[in-house]
């Protein structure tokens, strides 16, 4: 990731600035020809929109779970626990307290710092498997503390309802363009940071307790600071990341932040290579994109909603055994 | 007090059936050490497999209980033999994923074989002496079905036989002696590969067979696998994980605390009280209750 303004760059850059006017002109040409009687069948431009947020976001929470995971080298497998607090963090407040979005967000982000803290505490010194089994454990509890407890969240099931949509100087922002250009804004100014986090001190750092956690801590690196600091910038974009999608959904509810959340993110990072911003990100878009292709209703039937998970299961087996290292990023 | 009996029977029974998955998940991280996540899911192809040998086949349960152990036994075998043998040498990540994989994709094949609708074991197909409402009498107005002497006695039974058959036999030792040291283990003429299978034979067996009392209770679900499993999970750690004693202790207490917890603080937090205990074991003592602690933990 040079900072290099080949044409190639370029085209990427503005592609990605101007998706959302391709989307709704896309939708005015099929519009228009239809009154030709020639229909394209495309679905509509709000529909893809939304399809590429909620892949945006996936990218988020990959990056997320890849400073733990890839860069630490610790098996997390209760990232969707962050998630959660973001989510319902922002959800409670703007749903329940009329707060607004500005001060919401920073105190989503703030709170999923903090439980990555709290969760970190007692799991420095552990590694490999039983570091997983807590993360795991500790999402779980999450999970099942909003699903019960409904003097907290106000509705069964964890359901919060009707969070408002953020609104500055008067505009609402509520439109399916609006929320593609926040999440691309907060997404790039999560790379930016991972990236300037990667390539300094802090990310070499990491790197050298991923690769022998002995050695780092004989070269002087406080292993458990640079952990405790891993854990929290990792917990803090999953706070961003459900703090934004507690506004986008409008209503959330427990189920949406279930185990199996955890796992599609960590297929995520692992399928575009552990350790890699572009490997974590890439991983993102193309399970993503595969989640909504797999959606139950669109070419699989209903009745086999399961084959969803299956082939997300089959693709970690596969990848495990002919290809450790990631789909997009060759490992010497 | 009846009812504090009558919860502390199933508490027993329930403790049973995790002392039985548990110690499938502890053998197998004994000598792999890994946390085969796809046990739980062995554990409710059991179930499934039972419950369409009776329905299906029309097969008599005394005959379907072992045939699922069997097959249960085949399917643990290949999935050693697919999934985890090629990556022994792999970092242990590296396994730990595969296996999650496993869990995930098996779980979702039984949803799309048997939808996640529950099922349930057909009365008229088991024997009478499963039906609740055969039961002993105990003072103070308790029931104990035959049911769940029958669970109790079968798990102890079997707890019994494994133990013999790790401390008495052959293939016990080398087991045992694969657990200590692998290389060495080979060294000496064992052949590994051979002793992983047959562990991941007889812990899938033993999972099937609490399948199948899982069954006899209660439902039959594609995830039941995943929440029992995790439980069980609880309980091999609870015992020190590696340590097949402790499985079955840790089995039992899981058992009864989840019950006590269920009847006496909320019935939502059922399964929070076995994720609970496991983290508070692996934060505080992480070679479990009757661990010693090993050189080689995690």
């Amino acid at each position: 990731m040079k900072n290099k303004l080949t044409p190639k760059n370029i085209i990427f850059g503005l592609f990605v600035c101007f998706l959302p006017l391709l989307m709704y002109g896309l939708d005015a040409i099929s519009l228009y020809l239809s009154q030709y009687d020639i229909y394209l069948n495309l679905p509509s431009g709000d529909y893809m929109l939304r399809i590429i947020v909620r892949a945006y976001l996936y990218m988020l929470l990959a990056i997320g779970l890849n400073i733990v995971c890839g860069f630490t080298g610790l098996l997390d497998l209760g990232y969707v626990g962050f998630y959660l607090i973001g989510g319902y963090t922002a959800g409670l407040l703007m749903a329940r307290l009329g707060v607004t979005y500005w001060i919401a967000l920073p105190l989503a982000i703030i709170n999923g710092a903090l439980w990555g803290l709290l969760r970190g505490a007692p799991t420095l010194r552990l590694t490999g498997d039983y570091f997983a089994i807590v993360t795991f454990g500790f999402a779980e509890l999450l999970f099942r503390i909003v699903k019960n407890e409904q003097w907290l969240i106000g509705g069964p099931n964890g359901f919060v309802r009707d969070i408002p949509p953020p609104a500055l100087f008067g505009i609402v922002f509520n439109q399916n363009w609006h929320n593609y250009y926040h999440i691309l804004i907060l997404l790039t100014l999560v790379i930016f940071v991972t990236y300037r986090l990667q390539h300094s001190r802090v990310g070499r750092a990491w790197v050298a307790i991923r690769e022998d956690e002995q050695a780092a801590e004989s070269m002087g690196i406080n292993v458990s600071r640079y952990k405790a600091l891993a854990f929290a910038v990792s917990a803090a974009i999953g706070g961003l990341g459900g703090g934004f999608v507690a506004q986008f959904q409008v209503n959330i509810s427990a189920p949406f932040f279930e185990f199996w959340e955890s796992i599609l993110i960590l297929c995520m990072v692992v399928l575009g290579g552990m350790g890699s911003i572009r490997g974590a990100m890439m991983g993102a878009a193309i399970l993503g994109s595969l989640g909504e292709i797999l959606r139950p209703g669109v070419i699989i039937p209903y009745q086999f909603g399961g084959a969803r998970y299956l082939i997300f299961g089959i693709i970690l087996i596969l990848l495990m055994r002919f290809r450790p290292g990631g789909l997009v990023l060759r490992k010497a | 007090m009846a009812q504090f009996l009558e919860q502390i029977i199933n508490g027993l029974v329930l403790g049973g059936i995790y002392a039985l998955i548990a110690v499938g998940y502890t053998m197998v991280y004994g000598i792999i050490q890994l946390i085969n996540f796809a046990h739980g899911e062995i554990f409710m192809f059991g179930a499934y497999i039972a419950l369409m040998l009776i329905t299906v086949f029309g097969i008599p349960f005394w005959i379907a209980l072992p045939l699922s152990m069997i097959l249960c036994g085949i399917l643990g075998m290949l999935m050693d033999l697919v999934a985890y043998r090629p990556l022994r040498n792999a970092p242990r990540l590296s396994a730990l994923i595969t296996a999650i994989g496993m869990s995930l994709a098996l779980q979702n094949l039984a949803r799309m074989i048997w939808s996640a609708r529950p099922l349930q074991f057909p009365t008229e197909a088991l024997p009478a002496i499963f039906l609740s409402q055969n039961a002993i009498s105990l003072p103070g107005g308790a029931t104990l079905p035959y049911r769940d002497v029958f669970i109790i006695a079968l798990a102890l039974v079997l707890m019994i036989a494994l133990n013999r058959l790790i401390y008495l036999t052959k293939i016990g030792k080398a087991m045992r002696a694969c657990a200590q040291n692998q290389v060495a283990a080979n060294l000496m003429g064992i052949r590994t590969n051979q002793v992983i299978a047959i562990t991941f034979i007889i812990g899938s067996a033993l999972g099937a067979v609490a399948g199948v009392m899982v069954g006899l209770r209660e439902v039959v679900t594609p995830t039941m696998g995943y929440y029992k499993g995790v439980a069980a999970f609880a309980a091999a750690v609870l015992g020190g994980i590696g340590n097949i004693t402790g499985a079955m202790l840790g089995g039992i207490i899981i058992g009864i605390a989840e019950v006590i917890g269920a009847g006496y603080i909320s019935s939502g937090y059922r399964l929070a009280i076995a994720y609970i205990i496991m983290i508070a074991v692996i934060v505080i003592r992480p070679s479990g209750l009757f661990g010693k602690s090993t050189g080689h933990r995690a």
